[in-house]
């Protein structure tokens, strides 16, 4: 394979990955979306409804997916009604909410003229362009909350009762459509605003549908198979030959094929069946093809997999310095005998000292240097300061990391001195 | 081989599989980037210098925002508009690029700037935590928002798992930055060389290096940070010359040159991190000047500071009675360092039962006067003692003791008093 087509290739592939519109399965879902998305388009219903799933179970993509169906098959669907756009991190209360509401609905031409001064003007005249409507003549409008559950947070959730009433009401035709990712959403909404909901919720789940057949292994291998094969008729590898892309299809298949590999991906189905984690390492392998390695391989996928199971804070305990890791073996055995009682630093220094007395191979440091070292373990969030008062050496604190990440934080570095070794292992401290 | 890969790889030892896996990453402008990358690792590890390396050798379009600068979220949007627009501040005026108060401002820029392929790198990203809800998992799903393909990443010093706090947010592409190895550092501090002031003649770079394995053997066990091994290096690198520079040995002395050195690496042991002048780094109990009787006065203080008031009697009478030894008593004794007072911190004690204390240790009798009462103040304008109740009154005033242990003994050690015999710490032992 030349170096050309496999940059090609491998563009395509992270595009691929990156930037994917198409919502692949759950049609059940996805056609009821569009069942009421179309009827308050074309017949002027209001209806209210909550997407709820998990992160990463593609929930914004079917809502988008749905949309760019509706607009793309009919013609009339632009004409007929408005889409607004909310995200609870950006709309963060409601005088932004509305304020975006003004500009997507292309109201703020009306609002030129005069100058709102406050929320409620804003909020007033908002409601009065909604409520002259009547149910067939006008436009209807298609509210989208991303992160619903954000806008419950919102004082008095005055958007989301307004939204829902008009909803209610035989007034201009709107559909308030939330995305969240909490279960107990429900539950946020005060009991007025909960009275006006329709209580139509849908729910999304990562991995192979209800009650079918497939296995969640054969659905991570589906979707990757999806994520990786090229079809021939791609457009935007029309250049590479399909020589190539043949090439490239059949080692995809020999290594969706291997015993190996489906082992791996049994293992990280096992801990998650989340879409992303499936991207976070297909990416990274994605990624580190070059001219080198032009295929994909097993190994590859497998250290990705390791990495991605090795623990961040062990990595953090081989980055400390012998002193620090001192303290650390000093603050365990603290835990052990005072039954995780807190500790402040004074005790953990008596103990160190002791130890190192012990021990004259230990330089002996002085308190401000080992006060240092104890500062930079704060910052690295190993412990965590109970209270705030006090001087520091009297602060009392927990250690936030088990014995078992310290022993195997000190079994994996290397050079470790023996003595300390020794000393976390020992069960008398 | 890219060129640049080599130049990055020569400039920075040690870190070659990390600029790989972020060539990978970034290596070709012309293809997506991954939309979030988090970055992990201790103080200088090259985090930072590596990135902004890599991002001006690849000429991509980028903001470095440090989030101790940009305290509040309206700086740090407006820092990084102006970074990316290329805006520069015009000291007359000070208007910054565009002015954003909130994150719906921000992405409405981002997208009408048209920043495709450009990254936002923000560092001390732990600090995100602290300010506005949405900004961490805003940042995280940059791309989402704003449908423009521009990359985030994240620097920061601790484990990515300490930021789950409340959102289940999205996991990004993570890379650990490990602490350097001894060798590591052999590598990168025997480059200074190059930069090495006064240095004799005499000297080449064998002899730096060998200067060097001895002193990381000295100093790599108490601290592993480069920035600090650096200033210690070049520090004692210039007494280390002194004798070759005054012809009383040669550079082939090595075992004499040891010899000269090796107290001196010890004592500047003892300041490390502190970055003192080796003469001020004498313990606070030697460059305090107090009194005779002030002296007692803060001995006084310590012991009614860190002795419960029941024991007063005990300790500083001298016909106490018998007292039958009870089991409580036997107990006490036999516990090692369970809750020692001394590890507790100093508790608050009356200015009646501070003289009562002081006349007892005190053997010669001084009579009770406005100077010695003015001596208390003094004790608290010196932050030796502080005052713990309420300032705006005279009567009943609570002190407390502010000095350790170790000041507190050689204070004692100077007028000739043995504070054990009257810590009830110690007093059995």
């Amino acid at each position: 394979m030349s170096g050309d087509s496999l940059l090609s290739i491998r563009n395509y592939l992270k595009n691929k990955i990156f930037n994917n519109q198409v919502y692949l399965g759950n049609e059940k879902q996805r056609n009821r979306v569009l069942e009421l998305l179309q009827r308050t388009a074309e017949q002027g219903e209001s209806n209210s409804m909550l997407l709820i799933g998990p992160k990463g179970s593609g929930k914004t993509k079917l809502v988008n997916s749905v949309l760019k169906d509706l607009q793309a098959n009919q013609k009339t669907f632009n004409d007929d009604c408005i889409i607004v756009k909310l995200h609870g991190l950006l709309h963060t209360n409601d005088r932004l909410a509305l304020k975006s509401i003004t500009f997507q609905m292309n109201l703020d031409n009306a609002v030129d003229g005069k100058v709102f001064g406050s929320f409620a003007e804003n909020l007033a005249f908002l409601l009065a362009c909604l409520k002259t409507g009547e149910k067939h003549t006008s436009k209807s409008v298609i509210f989208i909350l991303e992160e619903f559950d954000l806008f419950c947070g919102h004082h008095n959730q005055t958007l989301l009762y307004n939204l829902f009433d008009i909803s209610q009401s035989a007034q201009a035709p709107i559909c308030v459509l939330g995305i969240t990712c909490r279960i107990d959403v429900i539950q946020l909404l005060e009991k007025r605003v909960k009275s006006r909901f329709s209580h139509r919720q849908m729910f999304l789940y990562p991995g192979p549908e209800e009650n079918s057949e497939i296995s969640d292994l054969d659905f991570a291998l589906d979707r990757l198979k999806y994520y990786l094969e090229i079809p021939l008729s791609e457009k935007n590898l029309a250049k590479t030959s399909s020589t190539v892309k043949k090439k490239w299809n059949t080692s995809i298949q020999t290594l969706l094929n291997d015993k190996k590999f489906k082992n791996i991906i049994q293992r990280l189905t096992d801990l998650e069946l989340n879409e992303n984690i499936l991207k976070l390492i297909l990416a990274k392998c994605v990624f580190a093809l070059n001219n080198k390695n032009q295929i994909l391989t097993v190994q590859q996928f497998e250290k990705e997999l390791n990495l991605l199971e090795k623990d961040d804070m062990v990595k953090i305990l081989q980055d400390l310095s012998f002193l620090e890791l001192c303290l650390i073996v000093a603050m365990k055995h603290q835990c052990d005998i005072y039954d995780n009682n807190p500790m402040n630093f004074e005790m953990i220094f008596t103990r160190y000292v002791k130890f190192a007395n012990k021990h004259s191979s230990m330089q002996s440091v002085q308190r401000p240097v080992v006060m240092k070292a104890f500062e930079h373990i704060e910052k690295l969030e190993l412990i965590s300061m109970i209270g705030h008062q006090g001087k520091k050496e009297y602060r009392f604190f927990k250690l936030l990391v088990t014995p078992h990440q310290i022993s195997e934080a000190i079994s994996r570095s290397s050079g470790v001195p023996t003595e300390i070794v020794q000393w976390s292992n020992s069960s008398l401290a | 081989m890219d060129e640049n890969l080599l130049i990055l790889k020569k400039s920075f030892p040690g870190r070659a599989s990390q600029i790989d896996q972020l060539w990978n990453f970034f290596g070709t402008t012309r293809e997506p980037f991954p939309p979030t990358l988090y970055i992990s690792g201790g103080s200088s590890t090259g985090k930072s210098s590596i990135i902004s390396a890599l991002l001006k050798a690849l000429s991509i379009k980028h903001a470095m925002i440090n989030l101790v600068e940009c305290y509040t979220s309206k700086i740090l949007f407006e820092s990084i508009l102006n970074q990316l627009s290329g805006h520069e501040i015009d000291p007359k005026i000070g208007a910054p690029f565009a002015r954003c108060d909130n994150l719906m401002d921000f992405v409405e820029h981002i997208q009408k700037m048209s920043l495709a392929g450009s990254v936002i790198v923000i560092d001390k990203a732990e600090e995100l935590r602290n300010m506005e809800f949405n900004l961490l998992p805003g940042f995280l799903t940059l791309q989402e928002l704003t449908n423009v393909q521009i990359s985030v990443i994240f620097l920061s010093e601790i484990a990515f798992e300490k930021y789950y706090y409340k959102l289940n947010i999205l996991e990004p592409f993570k890379l650990h930055f490990p602490q350097y190895t001894k060798d590591e550092l052999l590598e990168i501090l025997a480059l200074d060389f190059d930069y090495l002031e006064n240095v004799s003649t005499s000297c080449d770079r064998d002899f730096y290096r060998n200067y060097l394995n001895v002193f990381l053997s000295v100093f790599y066990r108490a601290c592993r940070d480069l920035s600090e091994l650096r200033h210690m290096s070049r520090k004692n690198f210039i007494v280390y010359c002194e004798p070759i520079d005054k012809n009383q040995l040669t550079v082939h002395d090595s075992m004499a040159l040891w010899k000269h050195i090796s107290p001196i690496f010890t004592a500047s042991m003892q300041v490390l991190y502190l970055r003192t002048s080796n003469d001020s780094s004498k313990p606070l109990a030697q460059n305090l000047e107090l009194p005779f009787y002030t002296k007692y006065l803060l001995i006084a203080a310590y012991l009614a500071s860190y002795n419960s008031a029941k024991d007063d009697k005990r300790l500083f009478t001298k016909y106490h009675g018998k007292k039958t030894k009870t089991r409580k008593d036997v107990n006490r004794k036999n516990k090692v360092s369970d809750k020692l007072n001394t590890q507790m911190g100093p508790t608050t004690f009356t200015l009646d039962r501070l003289l009562a204390i002081f006349y007892s240790i005190l053997e010669d009798k001084v009579g009770f006067n406005n100077h010695l009462l003015v001596q208390v103040s003094s004790l608290v304008e010196l932050q030796l003692l502080s005052l713990a109740s309420d300032p705006s009154t005279l009567d009943d005033r609570k002190y407390k003791c502010n000095v350790n242990f170790e000041t507190i003994q050689s204070v004692s050690r100077m007028v000739g008093f043995n504070i054990r015999k009257y810590l009830s710490d110690f007093s059995h032992m």
